[in-house]
């Protein structure tokens, strides 16, 4: 069962084409990754699907096409875009971040039952919960943006560099939790990553971009074995 | 818990003596800080036995504060060089120096409001401010409170009217004075002539028109054969003089307050190769300010309306009333440089016109003070030209509303009878 | 070490806040409060309580530009362009003999109207454009008050009083008018408390630090910011309403684009984002022309600027920022004792100083 469907979808920045053509498909329940070198449009196939880029193709979630759509009416369908660089408020207390996540959820009970689950995914954030999120190391920004995108209830998570600017360490937590929830919720997931060792830790499949366009798709074990690709794109 | 207990106590005595003083303000009555109606006779609020003092809200920051500053700076120098003298003697007996509390309302109606709200229970009378939404903004506070509100810079009629405005009077003259004085000034003429109008699309520029309509009322040579208006925030006139031009009237009325505007006018009508006498308001007719850059030799004539004495023209160095006038703008009045605007003059007049009633007020009242004040007829203040002078008995004018036609003639303006 | 850095971060609000979590402080503050609004008019002068009331009407321009660029971020300036169609409206309605609460109403609506249609368009552009398009609303006003002279008086402006105090109240005009702007003033000022401290205040915060977040949240951004800028506007009208209670007279100067600059001036000196920090603009706002008046009327510009300089300067975050800034001034006072101390001050404990606090404020904070 395919839950989001990408088929050959364009995206510009003014004059320079940064999408050329990607294909891609995530099952229900499945974690795709989404690999390459800087610039290989990684980021914007995010925003494409996020509609905080225009982009041009086929971007079918559901069975609904969404492409078009405006960013709180994708976010409403059930995608949550955690973005690189975490995006946290940092004027905000971490309870109060966790609650712009179930801005649009009504369910009360739900919503204390998930800020639990958050605070147990990720007990460093239990600690600080009262802080202002301007007052967390990075990796700690990092689990908060990760659980603000549990708190909306998503079908779909879009993560963006999860593992950026993080200590080799706190990284390995971070997507060990991340495993732990796939596991648990059952959330898709479409990652970027840059770290290849990391990512497929948690997909199943991934795709290689270069340039805009798929250059390589296959099974994170396939994709592992290709030491050249590996050196090639992967910088691993 | 012991600080509870004494945040407690407090906040109960807190309550206990604000309750106690609602008691007391509320039983006080009329002493409150408020004016209540004082006895016949008593003196007003500003005057004592030795000293009178008077306020002014005027713009003195922003972008008019250059005549507002002069509106201060005249009366100052006035009062100032009355003190020296040992002061006015005061038509109850009494010799009283004269004390000025000026407040800045950089032309914002709600400041000067406040400033009169601040002023009004220290002061004797407001005077000499520029502005008239400045002015109007306590117009009905100075009636309810019958604070006189006299000698004021502003235009606008209704500040003269008796009826409407008890505790007012105008000190310069309503924009119909002076397009009246210049319309009697072309009706003099025996020639047949047209006049274009282009006016200032307001009641500045409705005064003016107005009051140059009233006065060429009959005479059968003069004909208006077009007439324009224009926004007091354009950026240009030029569509409405190209128009205007083609009139080819030899006469342009050109009721217009912004300088810059005023010289493109000037310059722009010559490249149309319009070249008709033109009237200036007296606001818009500085010599150096605007006819000059704006070439206006190129016209046959400049006129413009004046009552007083230009204090750098050539014609008036030697003048008495000038002299005195400048040294004490220099000594008393806080302003060393040649005053750059006609508010200082209009201003040292407002102070010797307050002189006359201060003279012939028999009682330290505001009442008495009015009544003196409307009661000078025909008395020609220092710096005036001949021919003008202060009136104030006349319903609907204001302290000045006589002015004389002048003509430029190069460099400064000359008085003129007839329109030639 | 990574718990011993967190403490200062989250302590300096636990000893005031939790001395406000006590249940006598939670009901006897709010009264305190009415108790002394409802005394005050009574016991000044006219002119303090002619100066209260006008601090009144600024402070309510200010919270309205508050809600929409302290609260929602965008950058507005032109609120001063709401003020004065307000005032506009309520001395037309008060010279047509209108009900006094249809005036009200409409002073409200009317306003707001304009700025949801101003809000449709100008809310699409992102970041400057924003500004400008308010820029041009006082730009605009000016011009339209002189020339609608049918409804606005022209440069003559209007003049309206509808504040005597009701017959056999024993009350004075001035006393009377200070308790409607605190009535009415005081409605706006809790309703907007209401506002963002609730669902829609949270939307506004989050619209404020990152609009893409807001976005991927569910959160329109468009959708906010065009209901912040019509409820600023709202609040704009009754800012007008309550400037022509109390200054009775409105012209096309009321609505200059300077005053906008004043006004985000006042928003910025009282404390961006902050109930207290909107009363504390509009009294900077009324009070400090009134006291460079008194220092010296020629200098009043300049000496203003000074000020404002020197407010920003001591205290970036605005007035309402003062308690904080006290509190982290004393608390890095005392740490900067601490270790410095041994040298000068044999008598303080060597080294601990800010360990040996720690446990005392969590002390009080539990007390």
């Amino acid at each position: 069962m395919t839950l989001l469907e990408l088929e050959d979808v364009t995206a510009s920045y003014g004059p320079v084409q940064v999408l050329d053509g990607v294909t891609l498909s995530v099952p229900e329940n499945g974690a795709v990754g989404i690999l390459g070198a800087n610039g290989a449009g990684k980021t914007t196939t995010l925003r494409a699907i996020s509609g905080t880029v225009r982009a041009g193709g086929r971007i079918v979630f559901d069975g609904k096409d969404i492409r078009g759509m405006r960013p709180d009416q994708v976010a409403a369908q059930g995608i949550a875009h955690v973005p690189e660089g975490r995006g946290t408020l940092g004027d905000l207390t971490v309870r109060e971040n966790l609650m712009v996540g179930a801005y649009l959820r009504k369910d009360r009970k739900g919503i204390d039952e998930d800020v639990d689950y958050c605070l147990d995914l990720f007990p460093n954030l239990r600690e600080r919960i009262t802080s202002n999120a301007s007052a967390l190391s990075g990796g700690e920004q990092q689990m908060l943006a990760v659980s603000r995108g549990i708190m909306s209830k998503p079908r779909l998570m879009l993560l963006d560099e999860a593992s950026l600017g993080l200590a080799p360490s706190t990284a390995k937590n971070v997507y060990d939790a991340i495993r732990r929830l796939r596991v648990e919720s059952g959330i898709a997931m479409l990652v970027v990553e840059q770290n290849a060792n990391l990512a497929f830790t948690l997909v199943d499949t991934a795709t290689v971009l270069e340039t805009g366009r798929n250059a390589l798709t296959g099974s994170s074990a396939e994709l592992k074995g290709m030491d050249e690709i590996r050196r090639a794109y992967l910088g691993g | 818990m012991k600080r509870h207990l004494g945040s407690r106590k407090a906040v109960g005595i807190a309550a206990a003596s604000a309750l106690a003083l609602t008691v007391t303000a509320c039983g006080g009555g009329n002493d409150a800080g408020r004016g209540g109606d004082a006895a016949e006779g008593a003196p007003s609020p500003g005057i004592t036995d030795t000293s009178v003092t008077l306020g002014i809200t005027t713009p003195l920051s922003g972008a008019t504060a250059g005549p507002g500053t002069c509106t201060v700076a005249g009366v100052t120098a006035y009062m100032g060089m009355k003190n020296a003298e040992g002061g006015i003697e005061f038509g109850d007996g009494k010799t009283r120096t004269v004390e000025i509390e000026a407040l800045d309302d950089t032309y914002d109606p709600q400041q000067a409001k406040a400033n009169y709200d601040q002023l009004k229970d220290d002061v004797f009378a407001m005077t000499a401010g520029l502005g008239t939404p400045t002015n109007r903004a306590w117009l009905d506070a100075a009636i309810a409170d019958e604070v006189p509100q006299v000698l004021i810079m502003t235009g606008d009629p209704i500040f003269s009217e008796t009826e409407q405005s008890p505790w007012q009077l105008g000190f310069v003259p309503i924009y119909q004075n002076e397009g009246e004085a210049f319309g009697e000034l072309l009706a003099t003429s025996t020639e047949e002539h047209k006049v274009a109008i282009l006016a200032q699309n307001d009641d500045y520029g409705e005064g003016y028109v107005e009051g140059f309509k009233s006065a060429i009322e009959g005479s059968d040579n003069i004909e208006i054969v077009d007439e324009l208006t224009y926004e007091a925030t354009d950026t240009s006139v030029d569509a409405q003089l190209t128009e205007l031009a083609n009139s080819e009237a030899d006469i342009f009325f050109n009721a217009m307050s912004v300088t810059p505007l005023m010289i493109s006018a000037l310059q722009k009508a010559q490249q149309l190769g319009w070249t008709p006498s033109w009237f200036l308001p007296s606001n818009t007719s500085s010599p150096t300010a605007i006819l000059e850059p704006g070439g206006a030799a190129a016209y046959p004539g400049i006129y413009s309306v004046s009552f007083s004495k230009a204090p750098q023209s050539p014609a008036f160095a030697e003048d008495e009333d000038v002299q005195t006038y400048l040294s004490a703008l220099k000594d008393y009045g806080n302003y060393p440089d040649p005053p750059a605007f006609p508010h200082c003059q209009w201003s040292w007049m407002v102070g010797a016109t307050l002189e006359q009633a201060f003279q012939n007020m028999e009682e330290p009242t505001r009442d008495s003070f009015m009544e003196a004040l409307r009661s000078i007829e025909g008395y020609e203040a220092p710096l005036m030209l001949p021919d003008t002078s202060v009136s104030t008995g006349e319903d609907g004018q204001p302290a000045v509303s006589t002015v004389v036609v002048q003509k430029f003639n190069g460099r400064g303006y000359d008085t003129v009878e007839t329109f030639e | 070490m990574a718990r011993v850095m967190t403490a200062p971060a989250s302590s300096p609000s636990s000893p005031s806040s939790s001395w406000r979590r006590r249940p006598w402080v939670r009901w006897a503050t709010p009264l305190l409060i009415v108790a002394v609004l409802a005394v005050l008019p009574l016991v000044g002068t006219e002119f303090q309580n002619e100066t209260l009331a006008r601090i009144g009407v600024f402070a309510v321009a200010v919270l309205g530009l508050n809600v929409v660029m302290g609260y929602t971020g965008q950058v507005s300036l032109g609120q001063i362009f709401f003020l004065g169609f307000g005032a506009y409206v309520t001395a037309y309605g008060v010279s047509q003999d209108w009900n006094i609460v249809l005036v009200f109403v409409l002073a409200c609506l009317l306003p707001a109207a304009a700025g949801l249609l101003v809000a449709l368009a100008a809310a699409r552009l992102g970041g400057l454009a924003i500004a400008m398009v308010t820029i041009a609303l006082p730009i605009v006003g000016v011009p339209l008050a002189k020339r609608l002279n049918e409804y606005t008086g022209g440069s003559q402006g209007l003049s309206a009083r509808f504040a005597e105090s009701p017959e056999g109240s024993g009350l004075y005009d001035d006393q009377w008018t200070l308790y409607l702007v605190i009535a009415i003033g005081g409605v706006v000022f809790l309703l907007t408390h209401f506002l963002v401290r609730g669902k829609y205040g949270r939307a506004f915060a989050i619209v404020k630090g990152n609009e893409n977040v807001a976005a991927s949240m569910g959160i329109s951004p468009y959708r906010y910011k065009v209901l912040a800028f019509t409820i600023a506007s709202a609040i704009g009208g009754v800012s007008g309403f309550l400037y022509m209670l109390v200054i009775q007279y409105t012209s096309p100067e009321t609505m200059s684009f300077g005053h906008s600059i004043e006004l985000l001036a006042a928003m910025v000196i009282g404390g961006a984002a902050s109930i207290v920090g909107s009363l504390l603009g509009g009294a900077f706002y009324v009070l400090v022309p009134q006291l460079t008046n008194q220092v010296d009327a020629s200098l009043t510009a300049l000496l203003q600027g000074a000020i404002l300089l020197v407010v920003l300067f001591v205290l970036p975050g605005g007035l309402a920022s003062l308690p904080r800034a006290l509190t982290r001034g004393r608390r890095r006072l005392r740490a900067g004792r601490g270790p410095a101390a041994p040298p000068t001050t044999p008598s303080s404990t060597p080294g601990s100083g800010t360990a040996a606090e720690q446990p005392e404020t969590e002390r009080q904070g539990h007390a």
